[in-house]
């Protein structure tokens, strides 16, 4: 089958976008492109967790002292996000769980010891969470967990890319109610989320610490979330050794585990 | 209180990401030919399967459910499925036939030559999932690694990377899990936006 040429549109079209009227059996520009593409990636996630690392150092650092506090007093983190934000909650509750549970402890590895910390991802039980969905809608999936299992030494953290998800802020308010200690991640500009948010003039507020990653990606977004989560579990899980003698006995013996080869 | 962390701290931490991400971007070429494999897999009806353990194993989610559910309006659904979420099934093959075994057994259920497998490991070695990638290997599938730099129980210096089952491995340049971890987000995010480009030059996937 032939197909008719448009000559003036496919010409506007291709000064446009040249790379997708280039000879289609130039394999080599194709891959040409998508390398400058993953480069240009890389670059941008680098500048934005500078962005981060400027603007909300301090208060990463004093997150992760008050979440440190919470878990001394014998507080449990509770986790929880939409979609792929569903498998940085369940990375974080395994961070803490598990500490460096996405790998095994290594005697030569930077990590020394990290105590094992109470933390549960709320999207991890297919069963309450599509019970929830059937019997009530989708937006109470995370806040009733919270109402079942919150108290007020406990710390509550959600992850959106948008800021906008209902399910997350009906689980910030409820965490409130509870007197949890609540931290959001977002992204863009913070969405909903950021009018929940904790500022300056002590207003009330259901997010007492919010994070944004200032990007209009999805992705680049989920990248540098994934660093200040992983920031706060190292400080988080460090400070509490330090504060807890008794989380310290509990504290995980980095030894050379064995491994079989399969 | 008298245990404190500072900002430089922090920063501190977030510096430390640089590295690998400069080391990703000098290899380029690799995640370009990943790319491009993987798309004609796909493009000829295959599917990707995907698995890791740990914190990998929602890395391993997070894969699937990118390919199966785009962010990005527009972009079409590929089929990909994750072997770490059917916990029945994984802790009854773990039980049975040993945790070495908890992917392989999966991939011969599910897995068909033109497929392609995605292995996730933060360190050079998981006998789960080189024993995955294996298994994929001998099928016929296309395999692929996302793998850390850590040397970690590897024996005769067999590591993922260098395993004659994987076709195409991504190594994130670090020691540490959370900095590779971090990369290979970046890694996969790119490799699920990129195949896409390959979609609009069916030409190219001959």
């Amino acid at each position: 089958m032939t197909s008719k040429r448009n000559d003036t549109g496919n010409d506007a079209m291709e000064s446009l976008y040249p790379f997708l009227y280039a000879d289609s059996s130039n394999i080599d520009a194709v891959l040409d492109q998508v390398r400058a593409s993953t480069t240009a990636k890389a670059a941008e996630i680098d500048e934005l967790r500078q962005v981060i690392a400027r603007r909300d150092s301090e208060r990463i650092a004093r997150c992760a002292s008050d979440m440190a506090e919470r878990f001394a007093a014998g507080g449990r983190l509770f986790a929880f996000g939409n979609g792929g934000s569903a498998t940085d909650a369940q990375q974080l509750a395994t961070l803490f769980m598990h500490p460096d549970g996405s790998g095994s402890a290594h005697p030569d590895g930077p990590d020394g010891g990290f105590p094992a910390l109470p933390a549960f991802g709320l999207a991890n039980d297919t069963s309450v969470v599509t019970a929830l969905c059937n019997d009530v809608g989708v937006e109470v999936v995370f806040a009733r967990q919270l109402a079942a299992f919150g108290g007020k030494d406990d710390i509550a953290v959600g992850l959106s890319t948008s800021g906008n998800s209902d399910n997350l802020v009906r689980a910030f308010d409820e965490a409130t109610r509870r007197g949890m200690l609540t931290v959001g991640l977002a992204g863009y500009e913070g969405g909903k989320m950021a009018e929940l948010a904790s500022d300056e003039d002590g207003k009330p507020a259901s997010i007492d610490y919010l994070f944004v990653a200032p990007s209009a990606s999805v992705h680049r977004i989920q990248e540098a979330q994934t660093t200040i989560y992983q920031v706060l579990w190292q400080l988080t899980a460090r400070l509490t050794a330090e504060l807890s003698p008794r989380i310290q006995q509990n504290t995980v013996e980095v030894t050379h585990v064995p491994r079989h080869t399969g | 209180m008298t245990s404190m962390v500072n900002a430089a701290e922090v920063t501190r931490l977030f510096e430390l990401r640089g590295g690998p991400l400069r080391d990703l971007a000098e290899r380029a070429g690799s995640v370009a030919d990943a790319c491009h494999a993987m798309a004609v897999r796909f493009h000829r009806g295959g599917k990707l399967v995907t698995f890791g353990t740990g914190g990998a194993s929602a890395d391993a989610q997070h894969v699937a459910v990118e390919f199966v559910h785009p962010v990005i309006v527009g972009k079409r659904a590929l089929p990909a499925i994750s072997l770490t979420t059917d916990v029945a099934t994984v802790t009854g093959i773990a039980e049975r036939d040993g945790i070495a075994d908890i992917f392989s057994r999966q991939i011969r259920c599910v897995g068909q030559p033109g497929d392609i497998a995605m292995g996730i490991s933060a360190d050079e070695y998981s006998p789960s999932v080189l024993a995955g990638l294996r298994a994929a290997k001998e099928l016929g599938m296309l395999t692929v690694a996302l793998t850390g730099s850590r040397p970690d129980g590897a024996r005769d210096g067999e590591t993922i990377a260098t395993s004659p089952f994987v076709d195409h491995a991504l190594v994130a340049a670090s020691g540490d899990p959370r900095a590779v971890k971090e990369t290979h987000v970046t890694m996969y995010h790119v490799l699920w936006e990129l195949v896409h480009v390959f979609f609009e030059q069916p030409g190219v996937l001959a």
